[in-house]
């Protein structure tokens, strides 16, 4: 997908620009859209779709056979009209014999009329016509029903038939008619009953709706916060107690998971061994190097440096690949024990007092092995500098870790303390010349830490006397700032 | 002083061994760490460097086994490894100081010497006995702020006794200490040299104690 975009180009393959802005900003608002958002959108599209869809259809049918009912109301009137008519034998004259007994045919302009006509003016007439007469359309054999408008502009649905009368020539035509009014009452009380109870089932079929689709993408959303527990580092692994279709996503995100992890491992493994593999013969030719004389030394030696320094920088960079990506919240009392009891020996050795005060609580989302990195470069640092004393001490502060080392060494002035924080700068630059040298990597390692956690380094006077280092290292760091400190190799100086 | 260097890369040690040599100091070799558990245990060395890459068996295991058995002399480890979690089994193990390859030979210089300066108890890089002087980084003597020029082995003596002050260190120790094995020299060698050095900075400063050794005397103090 994100290929096709940078190409410029629709899901076709058509360029882009074929697309107005609008369609192509709009088209990529939808198919990035939520998952709940689209179920919730295509079923809105439906309800609003279908259900008038349905009203219409429904509407429609009821007044088809309301109509129908209607008719054949006004055809059975008709019939009774029919077999009540007579012709006088005296006169020739038309006669109704008996009433419909439907008061509304008396009632005039009720709306309900009926008429016997021959064509000229041999005419009768329900009283409800009073003066006006219904229009007879063109003769129809047999029976027909027409929409006709009534005398007071009422619509009408009359039925007429055409009768012959024995003894009479001409067809007479008998017409009924019954207003439309009632047919269309009925209707629009059963559209706005269709309309109500369309609304209420379309009101209810979304909610339903919308209660299935947040069950059915339930587990997602667990996953989901699942996933985002593996990437905090609290857990390890995707739970797999999860629907058939997910539970093979969780388990396939899990082997990649691993493959990272055995990945970085294989990694750091290898520039391990290329580096450990390379440091004694640069150790031999370093040392060989001192037998030439200083010009000669020069440039061999400027080289070795820059083998070194590659070698200490990938090491490095392989290291922490997996530092904050991988790593889970670790107690900072666990991790670094074996390099505390290290460094108590040493200090034992050494005749200086080592003073420790550790929270066995204080926990970090940080690589064992960089937190070793860490304490391990700042004591060691204390007790090379330290007359007797070294206190060390690692707290809980607000939403991090605080490690704070002192001795009662020299001591560092802040022009020192701000050179020694410069890559490459050499500790000894610290005491008077007396130091006992150092790789001068130390605190550039604990910088470069700082950096890949987003924790903070202060050197300032110790109550002791000495430097106190004041380490502080967020409880979760920003991932955003993995490999931004490794991307370039230090400058082979 | 005397250091063994046990280190596995013949190329390495040979290397390290000259430049410390060069250096003045007196460099006896092994590869493994079955004979330097050997010479440890039946020489006298001032401080022993430790690969702990080592063919039979991991340095830090012999140095434990070293100090559980409470032979206390300093040990500078020497490893590519530079990681926290493996220099912290080497301090467990009872090493005084790490240099991490590749390394130079001034550092692994400059780490053996206070090691071996703070195992005499010295905490101070210049050693002072009276008007006498030794810059332990530099193994530069003066006398009187006036530099006293001395040849490798008479340096090595001096600086023995400088480190030992104000202790009595006998002959036996001083063979041990400032000699080759394989060069034991004749009884009298250590007379004349002891002679060259009193000749250098006056008789009183050496005393010599019948049947117990030679000791350096403060002389601004006693005055």
């Amino acid at each position: 997908m994100k290929g096709q975009n940078s190409q410029g180009r629709g899901p076709k393959g058509v360029p882009r620009h074929w697309q107005p802005r609008w369609v192509s900003r709009w088209g990529e608002r939808l198919r990035l859209a939520p998952l709940g958002a689209r179920l919730l959108v295509a079923s809105l599209l439906l309800v609003i779709v279908l259900l008038p869809l349905a009203g219409v259809g429904l509407s429609y049918n009821f007044r088809q056979s309301a109509t129908a009912s209607f008719d054949t109301r006004l055809e059975s009137l008709l019939n009774a009209l029919l077999a009540g008519i007579q012709v006088d034998s005296i006169g020739q004259r038309l006669q109704l014999n008996r009433s419909l007994g439907d008061a509304r045919f008396d009632r005039v302009y009720s709306g309900w009329y009926w008429q016997v006509s021959d064509g000229s003016d041999l005419t009768l007439t329900s009283r409800s016509l009073w003066d006006q007469r219904l229009p007879i359309p063109e003769h129809h054999s047999g029976l027909a029903v027409y929409e006709v408008e009534g005398p007071r502009d009422d619509d009408l649905r009359m039925i007429e038939r055409d009768l012959h009368l024995p003894g009479r020539q001409d067809a007479i035509h008998v017409a009924l008619a019954g207003s439309t009014a009632e047919l269309n009452h009925e209707v629009e009380r059963f559209e706005r009953l269709l309309i109500v109870s369309l609304a209420t089932f379309g009101v209810l079929l979304l909610a339903g709706l919308a209660l299935q689709m947040r069950w059915g993408l339930a587990p997602l959303r667990r996953m989901s916060a699942n996933l985002r527990a593996v990437e905090e580092g609290d857990i390890e692994r995707l739970d797999t107690q999860l629907p058939v279709e997910l539970k093979e996503l969780a388990l396939a995100m899990n082997g990649v998971l691993e493959r990272d992890r055995r990945l970085i491992e294989r990694g750091r493994a290898a520039a391990g061994n290329l580096a450990h593999a390379l440091k004694t013969p640069v150790s031999v030719l370093k040392t060989l190097s001192e037998r030439f004389p200083e010009a000669q030394r020069q440039p061999i030696n400027t080289e070795l440096a820059r083998i070194d320094d590659a070698v200490r920088h990938h090491l490095a960079r392989a290291s922490a690949a997996g530092g904050v990506a991988f790593s889970g919240r670790v107690s900072i009392g666990d991790a670094i024990a074996p390099v505390v009891k290290g460094l108590a020996r040493l200090a034992e050795r050494r005749g200086i007092q080592f003073d420790t005060d550790i929270d066995p609580d204080a926990a970090a989302r940080i690589d064992p092995q960089d937190i070793q990195e860490l304490t391990g470069n700042l004591l060691e640092n204390a007790l090379r500098w330290a007359d007797s004393r070294v206190s060390f001490r690692v707290s809980r502060v607000s939403q991090g870790v605080r490690l704070r080392i002192e001795d009662d060494g020299p001591g560092m002035t802040r022009a020192q303390g701000e050179a020694a924080l410069a890559r490459g700068v050499r500790l000894d630059v610290r005491g008077s010349g007396s130091g006992s040298g150092g790789s001068g990597l130390g605190l550039a390692i604990v910088e470069d830490l700082m950096m890949l956690y987003g924790g903070t380094l202060r050197l300032e006077r110790a109550a002791l006397g000495g430097l106190a280092a004041d380490v502080w290292l967020p409880a979760s760091p920003v991932s955003a700032r993995i490999g931004d400190t490794a991307s370039q190799p230090p400058a082979a100086d | 002083m005397k250091v063994l260097l046990v280190e596995d890369d013949a190329a390495l040690a040979e290397a390290l061994a000259a430049a410390l040599a060069e250096a003045g100091l007196l460099i006896e070799s092994t590869t493994t760490g079955q004979e330097a558990d050997f010479l440890v245990r039946t020489e006298r060395y001032d401080a022993v460097i430790l690969d702990l890459g080592l063919p039979d068996g991991d340095g830090t295991r012999w140095l434990s086994q070293w100090r559980e058995d409470a032979i206390d002399l300093p040990v500078l480890v020497l490893t590519a490894r530079e990681r926290w979690s493996d220099k912290a089994a080497g301090f467990s193990a009872g090493a005084d100081d790490y240099v991490v390859k590749p390394f130079e030979t001034a550092e692994v210089l400059f780490r053996l010497r206070a090691l071996v300066r703070r195992s005499h108890g010295h905490a101070h890089p210049v050693i002072r006995i009276g008007e006498l002087t030794l810059d332990t980084h530099s193994g530069s003597v003066s006398l009187a702020g006036r530099p006293i020029t001395l040849t490798a082995q008479e340096s090595r003596l001096l600086s023995y006794l400088m480190h030992a002050s104000p202790r009595i260190v006998s002959r036996a120790e001083l063979v041990e200490h400032v000699y080759n094995r394989d060069h034991e020299p004749d009884s009298n060698v250590i007379d004349v040299q002891i002679s060259r050095l009193r000749r250098k900075f006056g008789r009183a400063r050496i005393e010599t104690l019948r049947g117990q050794g030679y000791r350096l005397v403060d002389l601004e103090a006693e005055a």
